[in-house]
């Protein structure tokens, strides 16, 4: 599903991914854990495509270089981001966004286009599987929602896309347990043998709800240590010191 | 002193006028007095050409009529244009020289000039009605490359300097008050901080308007060369006359490269009796230009004296990554008016503005917060933030935002909000709950509203200045 | 003004006037002359030199009749409605069969004496040579069943000409009127349409006003709109006028009746070479009132957008609640966006506050859309229909909302 060799990024002539190695198969979920300034944000902006870095080495998606494609093509072949930090846009109704996502999506993988009946069905659908008031899309995109509300949306925008690979990028931090459950069900109800998940977390607490199949260590933008599910007990008790 | 004069004393306790003789030169503008001016401070000819130069621009000049405050004529031939001490027209060598009548004049104003009495570390420039009476620690200040000395001084020993940069910021021919301030500039103070160099203290100006029927018109000049770094404290004050006075500074900033000035105004001139009689007209031009990259203007400015405050500390970001900064309070009580603000002028990439400004109204007087933010088609990336808040106290005065925005850059942001209000009676009543009377509330929360730009005054000044936001409002409330 | 040559006999020509107006319109036409169209020095038009405008663009300009051929137009089909079509400015026709009998009265404009000098040279150009507006009056007690439109048609030949019209509506006690001020220009050419409009609303009445056009236009626009409101009334103006070469309102509300409320609102995008320019005074003269402006403009390259508003509160209008917030969007490096938001405020118990911002798009916006698979195109549009979508929510009428969105799609479209 996601090949990274070697990759390095800077921002501002700083460098932070140090030579990255990664390798993800369909059907697997990985999780990288790592302290603060480790470097797992910029990971996870750089396989969206994000702007203002200057990235070095190889990222394969499905057999294709993503190397020179630009971010909403990324996310057309299904590759998805749910942000540490989703953003609030005033005045953008979420529904409206979401059916022209949805649509543009769609349109690239080569299905027809969803008028709003259908696409109504499935955001019902998806947001009562997910136990989420659909209410809240009527609203405008993020604005004035709370923490969790914000990370719940984003997971009910992974299930709606359903891309192949998501990216979760700290989405646990901050959240009570009800909404960590939820974001665990989108996850673990999504995972099928096509599809990949790469979680990027600081606590080891999601990870008692969504299983990895492998836990990274990535420390100074180099992941140090790979290992089982166990790995991050194992972290939550010694700390990120002890490796370094 | 008369019962009346007492009373008078208790409302601006620097209104005292110092007993002293005077040289003056004869009523009137004219070439002549130009000239006498420029002989009595031994000026070389460069400067009186410069002055005559300036006084023919003025004739074909009006008096700009655009601001709120109007203010009656002035009668440009029935003032003084020169006025100093007579004890100080031999320049004193040392403090010792000093007319003791002086020394007691600036102790009475709390600028004790002895320097072994001073502590806090500040070099001062005494400027009494149009000389340089006295300047401090200047041994320490040469040893380190910086020269701070009265204008008329630099004049004549630093002629390259003041050459290149006097009127560079603030051309000879502006308006009409820089104009005739560049024609009869009498004294003021000239500062330069040489490459690399922090000024290891504050440095500052006391103005002191003590003669009857005289005008002041003092320039400052600074210079900070590349990588250097100074903060510059100007104080003023003067006796209470029931005439008006005119004031009409010049000061010009010039940052380079990397180099930072922070300019700190506490205007306490003498604000006119609680009918509006007398007072100063305090008609300045201030303007900085941050010449080199990543350099940086801040400006902050307390203004809670004079009949009428008209002036627009400036800052003109000609440098890739420069920063200008404009904090001020300006309070306005009885027949006060003040039309203040600033200008920022981006030209430079990168280039960041701040303006902070707080007005406060009471009684029946006028505050106008003008400004202009100008972001150029070469200023990409530019940004400005403009917070203007005014607070008012009673329904005979009034408050005022003018604010004029240019962008050109699509790069650029620009952010500004205003607010208008008045003190909140919850607070109030909180205040007074707590066992604060009227006055004692509305200082305390006055200076809350004012805080941000407080906070940028060095210590010494701040707390002066906090005591004189309370005591500008005092008999506001009924 | 070597281009605009005007004289006193041309007020001669206007049929059926008293000697009070006409001296008026000789004392009006004598102002306009000496100050002559207004540049920069003039502080209503500082960011606008429009002197240089008028010469750019007219070799030759004059406020002779046009004779013209009017034929019944296409009339809109998006919702019923009643409609008053004007011809270059004239009352032509209309219609109020949605009403009851009674409660309309419908005229040629023709009073033009009691109006205030001005220091508008546009204004008093208006006073000077005003012909052939509408007087519309709405009866006590009554509520309009549907919208009223009002068809602004220019025919295909009007050319270098200056159009003067003067409207007016009166809404009496307790009634409600909402119009659509629609202009529908058939003229290639360039023209200047200059229009005085003088609303009343009396004790507890409403009147929600849009205006729009149907699409992109030659013609040079200048309205100064004066409303007086009283006590408890409303008073909405919405503003999507995009599409227009030029185009300045000037727009002045007297607050002088207790608990009345004064919207004005307004989203525009502006393609290349427009300009677009929004000029509010709302005067708090009484207590207890309420004002409200929220100004959105979007500008692409080479387009100008202008706000100069003013909020002024009297002495004695304590209780003031007076918000005004105007927000650009400059989408090129082309693109000017100049505001002078300001208030002149005399009373201490009021809430007044007043925003401007302008920028870019934020570019973190638009690659979280991006990371959605839209287009930085689809993205960009998406972001700027959101940024003017807070205006248009203000139209309640669901058919009248979409037919403004469609008008502002196809604006952005053509960028």
């Amino acid at each position: 599903m996601l090949e990274i060799k070697n990759l390095k990024a800077s921002i501002n002539s700083k460098q932070i991914l140090k030579g990255l190695n990664l390798s993800i198969k369909p059907g697997e979920v990985h999780a990288i854990m790592g302290p603060n300034g480790s470097g797992k944000s910029t990971l996870a902006n750089v396989l969206s495509g994000k702007n203002g870095y200057e990235v070095s080495g190889e990222l394969n998606f499905k057999g294709e270089s993503l190397n020179e494609i630009p971010v909403e093509v990324r996310a057309q072949k299904g590759l998805f981001l749910a942000f540490q930090y989703p953003l609030e846009i005033p005045g953008v109704n979420t529904n409206n966004f979401l059916k022209t996502s949805l649509n543009s999506v769609r349109k690239a993988r080569g299905e027809k286009e969803l008028d709003t009946l259908a696409f109504l069905k499935i955001v019902k659908e998806k947001s009562s599987e997910l136990g989420i008031d659909e209410k809240i899309l009527a609203r405008q995109l993020n604005v004035g929602f709370s923490g969790g509300e914000k990370k719940k949306n984003e997971i009910l925008q992974m299930k709606i896309l359903d891309p192949y690979f998501s990216i979760l990028d700290e989405t646990d931090s901050g959240l009570d347990i009800d909404a960590l459950k939820t974001v665990a069900k989108g996850v673990n109800s999504s995972r099928t043998k096509q599809k990949s998940f790469l979680v990027i977390t600081h606590y080891q607490r999601l990870l008692d709800y969504i299983k990895p199949d492998f836990v990274h260590v990535l420390s100074d933008g180099k992941i140090v240590k790979t290992g089982c599910g166990d790995l991050a007990q194992e972290l939550e008790k010694t700390g990120y010191k002890k490796l370094n | 002193m008369k019962q009346q004069e007492l009373e008078k004393s208790k409302e601006y306790k620097y209104g005292f006028t110092t007993d002293i003789e005077s040289v003056r030169a004869p009523k009137g503008l004219n070439e002549d007095v130009i000239k006498f001016i420029s002989n009595i401070k031994k000026e070389p000819e460069w400067m009186l050409k410069w002055r005559l130069k300036a006084f023919n621009r003025l004739k074909n000049l009006k008096e700009p009529n655009w601001q709120k405050p109007k203010y009656p004529k002035i009668d440009y031939q029935d003032l003084y244009y020169y006025s100093a001490p007579k004890s100080a027209s031999d320049k004193p060598k040392n403090l010792n020289e000093v007319d003791p009548k002086l020394i007691e004049t600036y102790k009475k104003l709390g600028i004790p000039l002895e320097e072994q009495k001073r502590l806090s570390g500040i070099a001062v420039d005494a400027v009494f009605d149009s000389v340089s009476v006295a300047t401090t620690f200047k041994d320490e200040l040469t040893k380190k490359g910086i020269i701070f000395c009265p204008i008329s001084e630099a004049i004549r020993n630093h002629p390259e300097l003041v050459k290149k940069y006097l009127g560079s910021v603030i051309p000879l021919t502006d308006h009409y008050f820089a104009t005739l301030n560049s024609a009869v500039f009498t004294d003021g103070s000239f500062v330069y901080i040489p490459e690399g160099v922090r000024c290891p203290m504050e440095l500052s100006t006391y103005f002191r308007i003590n003669a009857s029927e005289t005008g002041q018109f003092e320039r400052t000049l600074i210079i900070a060369d590349k990588g250097s770094y100074v903060s510059y404290l100007e104080g003023c004050t003067a006796p209470m006359r029931d005439e008006n006075q005119l004031h009409a500074a010049n000061v010009e900033l010039i940052a380079l490269d990397d180099a930072e000035i922070k300019y700190s105004t506490v205007q306490n001139w003498y604000p006119g009796d609680k009918d509006g009689v007398g007072g100063i007209y305090n008609f300045v031009t201030k303007r900085g230009a941050c010449r080199g990259k990543n350099s940086k203007i801040s400006w902050t400015q307390v203004e809670t004296g004079s009949a009428i405050t008209w002036k627009y500390p400036s800052c003109i970001l000609q440098g890739d990554n420069s920063v200008g900064e404009f904090y001020s309070i300006a309070i306005t009580n009885n027949h006060q008016k003040a039309d203040t603000g600033t200008k920022m002028i981006h030209l430079g990439k990168n280039t960041k503005s701040k303006i902070i400004s707080k007005g406060i109204s009471a009684g029946y007087a006028d505050n106008t917060y003008r400004g202009l933010v100008d972001i150029n088609k070469k200023a990409s990336n530019a940004r400005n933030y403009t917070q203007c808040d005014s607070l008012l106290m009673g329904n005979k005065c009034g408050a005022h935002t003018v604010p004029y925005i240019k962008n050109k850059n699509y790069s650029s942001i620009v952010e500004h909000e205003a607010t208008t209000s008045k003190i909140n009676e919850e607070q109030l009543y909180y205040c007074n709950q707590r066992g604060l009377n009227q006055e004692e509330a509305i200082g305390l929360i006055v200076n809350g509203f004012c805080k941000e730009v407080l906070q940028q005054l060095p210590m010494e000044f701040a707390v002066e200045a906090q005591k004189l936001v309370g005591i500008s409002l005092e008999g506001s409330v009924g | 003004m070597e281009n605009f040559e005007i004289d006193s006999k041309r007020i001669d020509q206007i049929e059926k006037i008293t000697l009070e107006e006409k001296n008026f319109r000789i004392k009006n036409l004598e102002l306009f002359k000496t100050a002559g169209f207004p540049n920069k020095k003039f502080e209503d038009w500082k960011f606008t030199d429009f002197r240089g405008i008028v010469d750019n663009n007219f070799k030759k300009l004059d406020t002779e009749k046009v004779t013209y051929d009017f034929k019944n137009k296409e009339l809109l089909k998006n919702f019923d409605h009643n409609y008053i079509i004007l011809v270059n400015g004239s009352l032509h026709s209309n219609n109020f069969d949605y009403e009851e009998k009674n409660k309309i009265k419908i005229s040629s404009h023709d009073n033009n004496i009691n109006y205030k000098l001005s220091e508008n040279p546009l204004i008093c150009l208006n006073h000077a040579l005003a012909e052939n507006g509408y007087f519309l009056e709405v009866e006590e007690n009554y509520k309009f069943k549907k919208t009223l439109v009002i068809y602004n048609f220019f025919t295909n030949n009007i050319k270098d000409k200056i159009l003067n019209n003067k409207n007016k509506i009166k809404i009496k006690k307790n009634s409600e009127l909402h119009v659509i001020e629609y202009t529908i220009n058939e003229s290639k050419f360039k023209f200047i349409n200059n229009v005085y409009e003088d609303l009343t609303l009396e004790k507890n009445s409403k009147l929600k006003s849009l205006y729009i056009q149907s699409k992109k236009s030659e013609g040079f626009f200048h309205k100064y709109s004066k409303s007086k409101l009283y006590d408890n009334s409303d008073y909405v103006n919405l503003i999507f006028s995009s599409g227009l070469r030029f185009n300045k309102l000037d727009i002045e509300s007297d607050l002088i009746g207790e608990n009345c409320s004064c919207n004005i609102l307004s989203a525009l995008f502006l393609n290349k070479n427009e300009h677009q320019e929004i000029k509010t005074r709302i005067n708090h003269l009484v207590p207890d009132c309420k004002s409200y402006q929220r100004i959105k403009k979007v500008l692409d390259t080479e387009s100008k957008g202008v706000f100069q508003g003013k909020v002024y509160v009297k002495d004695v209008a304590q209780k003031t609640d007076a918000y005004q917030l105007s927000k650009a969007l400059l989408l090129h490096d082309d693109a000017e966006f100049n505001s002078k938001p300001e208030l002149e405020i005399y009373a201490d118990d009021v809430k007044c506050s007043h925003g401007s911002t302008s920028g870019t798009i934020d570019e973190d916006s638009l690659y979280y859309l991006m990371t959605r698979g839209l287009s930085r195109k689809e993205s960009t549009k998406l972001l700027i229909k959101g940024f003017l979508n807070d205006v248009v929510n203000f139209i309640k009428n669901p058919k009248i909302k979409e037919f403004v969105e469609n008008k502002l799609e196809e604006q952005i479209n053509a960028h």
